[in-house]
């Protein structure tokens, strides 16, 4: 791997700098740390159900039900801990379960009966919207009852306590210098190249920079808080789901060329089914951090959230036609996607503007998506 | 009499093939003029030339038409002279009517608006000159194959067409419209319409045609006037080079029958006819099957039928040693000891933008398993040991498959299908596109599996390569056998014969 520093990433970092500059300038809240926590559970959510996106996107697939789908999950579990009084920890099972089966069934609708994913999943969006408002009864379903907090809402409001999240930090970054040096003395013992020593040192020097800035912050206010774990559990996860299990080589194969992944033998049916209830599974956990975010289950939670989603995968470097996109990039545009958001909402953008600028991001996203295809 | 069109000393160089060689060919005005030829000889070449598809600059020599030397740019601007191709593939969009289709692209117009009555009207006339009774308003969909190709040839006429070329017309038609397409050109040639006529199928060609050139490997062999020839005669001229000692072909101590087919149906899907039929033949441990016959004989189905990836089977099977494959997938034919090759590798082979470790070892990941992930050591070992013993010409694994020149690119397929660990191997047109250099490992290859115990069925359009590396010979003609011949008895006639559906006796 030699260093791919490209025009694209460039762009990307530069445009975040000037995100944050434009918005730090406009609004000096906009770096306090109070903020930054903010900015950082945004973040946690938007990246997470974008890594979900990303599952179904490597094999040349999409789905526009998420956003539906986040707020229906995130309205059972709230009606049943606040209308029916169930423990938190028992409201999400069923909750998780319904993710798992209903995305399971629409991946199986996909590939078995050959529709498009984007037909089948645009009527998931209003088929989810519906029943979201019908289990909530268009009502504001509060997560937790008298204002009690409950593991429900302590989701998005518990922090680990900032001498916690040193230590975590400080573990993260040994495990990062350890896998680093395992992975360049087995990749230099099968004879691949390696980074010269400097630069893979000046790579995890800037990774330690920034994750230390980023606990500094949010060290500042609260500690790290509970969506950031939760997303940095499930960027794990993925990474090696996606780049050291068959299961995800096979996905970066049907993207690539679905006809020869099948001709090879990989299972492609199977393959995308297992990709949409992943999914599935993981609309659950943004369900649950989303409405937590809100407060309370309210007709307007996960609205365009799948927008988002595929925005980041896109802006991160996911080819929309398939077989190509990476967890890192995913994050990355899931951070621009949220820094810009946040920055509108601390600036109160009135909703009309908002939802323009989102859709110039996602058509920007798209148009240089298609222009680097064509190279 | 001067020529109409006139091809002098023509050509025609593709990266590492010359595909032409100062190939020339005259058509006289008013002749129906036959061009046959092996698959790969050149036919098609020669009429993308003179069609305007490789316009001109692309290639050497010179055209002339009516005496006069032209260049053309364009398929559009072959046309405005006149000149018409009808390709095998049929250029028709179903859902709209003849008219509409005849006229897609030129529409009567009344100001802005499409002249809908002008459009009908015009469009019954250019179908009487077709001979098609048919309503204008008939989507093009409902008509049969047969019917379609007429509309084709009822478009080309739209356009002051001299010259008509016909790329296989009749590949797809039943014998009854074969007739009516027959008796067409015999009326267009009455009014002075000179017709190219490429087909296989010479009963056809010397029905209907004046003279006939042959081409092989890319140069004129001859030309005759029909009543001057024999088939025989022609098929001799297709076939007849010799063969050099290009194919290292060692045989093999022959053992078990590792894959038996037994009056195997296949169609392409429910509700279509037979696409093959009635088919059985075995390949043993050690052996060579070789596979010939002409493009649309359905040797690439058989073989993909058989690994699971196309057609619907109506009756048969297929066993592999003693495990019978019925609706198989991929997936279970490579657990079965099956792997393909197979002849469209960008299509079916190879996932282009990724480097040549992540191809190699697509088909063996489930079986490169350590828990629920890959094995990478093991994974690396393996890509390595066939990187290398393929000899694939590159800096490292890690470089991307679709920057390889298409003879590494094909040992990557091998490589991935090889180690699968197959006892039966099937290839697919295994050195098509390939340099001389990388097809001489390709046989090595061959050898060395059936060394190693494995049977190999081998798909060839190319008789030599058949002939040289092949135990046993199966010809294919239209869907069914066409005859079986040991080492000894393939002759390239005899093949020829049997890929034309013809008996030949023993020359």
């Amino acid at each position: 791997m030699k260093i791919k520093f490209s025009a694209r990433d460039f762009s990307l970092i530069l445009s975040l700098v000037a995100i944050w500059v434009f918005f730090a300038v406009a609004s000096p809240q906009y770096l306090s740390a109070r903020n930054l926590s903010a900015l950082s559970v945004e973040l946690a959510i938007t990246a997470t159900l974008a890594l979900g996106m990303l599952l179904v996107i490597l094999p040349g697939h999409i789905d526009l039900s998420v956003g539906s789908g986040v707020g229906l999950i995130g309205g059972i579990a709230a009606v049943l801990v606040f209308n029916h009084h169930w423990p938190a920890l028992l409201a999400f099972l069923p909750a998780i379960a319904i993710a798992l089966l209903i995305w399971f069934a629409q991946g199986t609708l996909i590939v078995r009966e050959r529709i498009p994913a984007f037909i089948i999943t645009l009527g998931g969006l209003l088929i989810f919207k519906g029943a979201f408002w019908l289990v909530i009864n268009t009502h504001t379903v509060p997560v937790a009852p008298g204002g009690r907090p409950n593991l429900f809402s302590l989701l998005t409001t518990y922090y680990l306590p900032p001498l916690a999240s040193y230590g975590l930090i400080a573990f993260v970054l040994l495990a990062l210098v350890t896998v680093t040096l395992r992975g360049r003395k087995r990749r230099a013992s099968m004879g691949f190249e390696v980074d010269d020593a400097e630069l893979a040192f000046l790579k995890l020097f800037l990774t330690a920079q920034a994750l230390l800035l980023f606990v500094l912050c949010v060290n500042q206010f609260r500690g790290i808080p509970l969506p950031v774990l939760i997303l940095g559990v499930v960027a794990l996860v993925i990474q090696v789901i996606t780049r050291h299990t068959p299961f995800g080589r096979h996905l970066y194969a049907i993207g690539g060329n679905e006809e020869a992944a099948f001709v090879s033998g990989v299972p492609v049916q199977r393959v995308v089914i297992g990709a949409y209830t992943l999914l599935g599974g993981i609309v659950a956990i943004t369900g649950l951090l989303q409405t937590a975010y809100a407060g309370a289950s309210t007709t307007t939670v996960g609205d365009s959230m799948e927008l988002d989603a595929i925005a980041a995968c896109v802006i991160g470097g996911t080819s929309l036609r398939g077989g190509r996109g990476t967890v890192l990039g995913v994050i990355f545009g899931a951070l621009i996607m949220a820094s810009l958001l946040n920055g509108m909402t601390l600036l109160a953008v009135s909703p009309e503007l908002k939802f323009i600028a989102r859709g110039v991001v996602l058509t920007l996203a798209v148009w240089m998506d298609v222009k680097l295809a064509k190279r | 009499m001067p020529a109409l069109l006139e091809a002098r000393a023509i050509t025609k160089r593709f990266p590492g093939v010359t595909a032409l060689r100062e190939v020339s060919f005259d058509l006289r005005p008013g002749e129906i003029h036959a061009l046959c030829g092996e698959n790969g000889a050149g036919k098609s070449t020669l009429i993308k030339l003179l069609s305007g598809l490789h316009p001109h600059g692309s290639y050497e020599g010179e055209l002339l038409l009516d005496g006069h030397s032209v260049q053309f740019r364009s398929i559009a601007d072959a046309q405005r002279h006149g000149i018409a191709v009808i390709y095998q593939e049929l250029a028709l969009i179903p859902e709209l009517s003849i008219a509409e289709n005849l006229f897609l692209g030129c529409e009567p117009l009344r100001g802005l608006l499409i002249d809908w009555e002008k459009l009908y009207t015009e469009a019954r006339t250019v179908l009487a000159r077709v001979g098609l009774d048919l309503s204008s308003e008939t989507p093009v969909g409902q008509l049969g194959v047969g019917q379609q190709q007429l509309v084709e040839i009822a478009k080309a006429l739209g356009k002051q067409t001299r010259i008509l070329i016909l790329d296989e017309p009749t590949a797809a038609l039943a014998e009854r419209e074969v007739e009516i397409l027959l008796t067409l050109l015999r009326e267009l040639q009455a009014r002075g319409i000179a017709c190219i006529y490429i087909s296989h199928k010479l009963d056809e060609v010397f029905a209907v045609a004046d003279r006939i050139t042959v081409l092989r490997d890319g140069a004129t062999i001859s030309t005759h006037s029909t009543a001057a020839t024999s088939k025989s005669g022609v098929i001799r001229d297709m076939v007849g080079r010799e063969i050099k000692d290009l194919f290292p072909r060692a045989a093999s101590r022959v053992g078990d029958v590792l894959l038996q087919v037994d009056h195997l149906s296949v169609a392409a899907s429910p509700n279509r006819p037979a696409r093959l039929h009635d088919i059985s033949f075995t390949v043993r441990a050690g052996e060579v099957l070789g596979i010939g016959g002409l493009m649309g004989a359905g040797r690439t189905e058989l073989l993909m039928h058989i690994f699971g990836a196309w057609g619907l089977r109506l009756g048969g099977q297929v066993m592999i040693g003693s495990r019978s494959l019925r609706d198989a997938t991929p997936v279970e034919a490579l657990a079965a000891g099956l792997a393909l090759v197979s002849e469209d590798r960008k299509r079916y082979g190879l996932v282009l933008d990724r480097d040549i470790g992540f191809n190699l070892s697509l088909s063996s990941l489930l079986r490169l398993r350590r828990g629920l992930l890959v094995d990478e050591e093991a994974e690396v070992r393996a890509n390595q040991g066939f990187f290398s013993s393929l000899r694939v010409k590159a800096p490292s694994l890690e470089t991307v498959v679709g920057t390889l020149s298409g003879g590494n690119q094909q040992k990557v397929v091998i490589g991935k299908a090889l180690m699968t660990g197959p006892r039966v191997v099937f290839l697919d047109e295994p050195t098509r596109g390939i340099d001389v250099g990388a097809k001489l490992e390709v046989y090595e290859l061959v050898n060395r599996l059936t060394a190693e115990g494995k049977a190999v069925v081998l798909v060839s359009s190319e008789l030599p390569e058949l002939m040289g590396m092949s135990d046993r010979i199966l010809m294919l003609h239209e869907g069914g056998l066409g005859g079986e011949f040991s080492r000894t008895e393939a002759t390239p006639e005899r093949l020829l014969a049997a890929a034309l559906g013809r008996r030949l006796s023993a020359a």
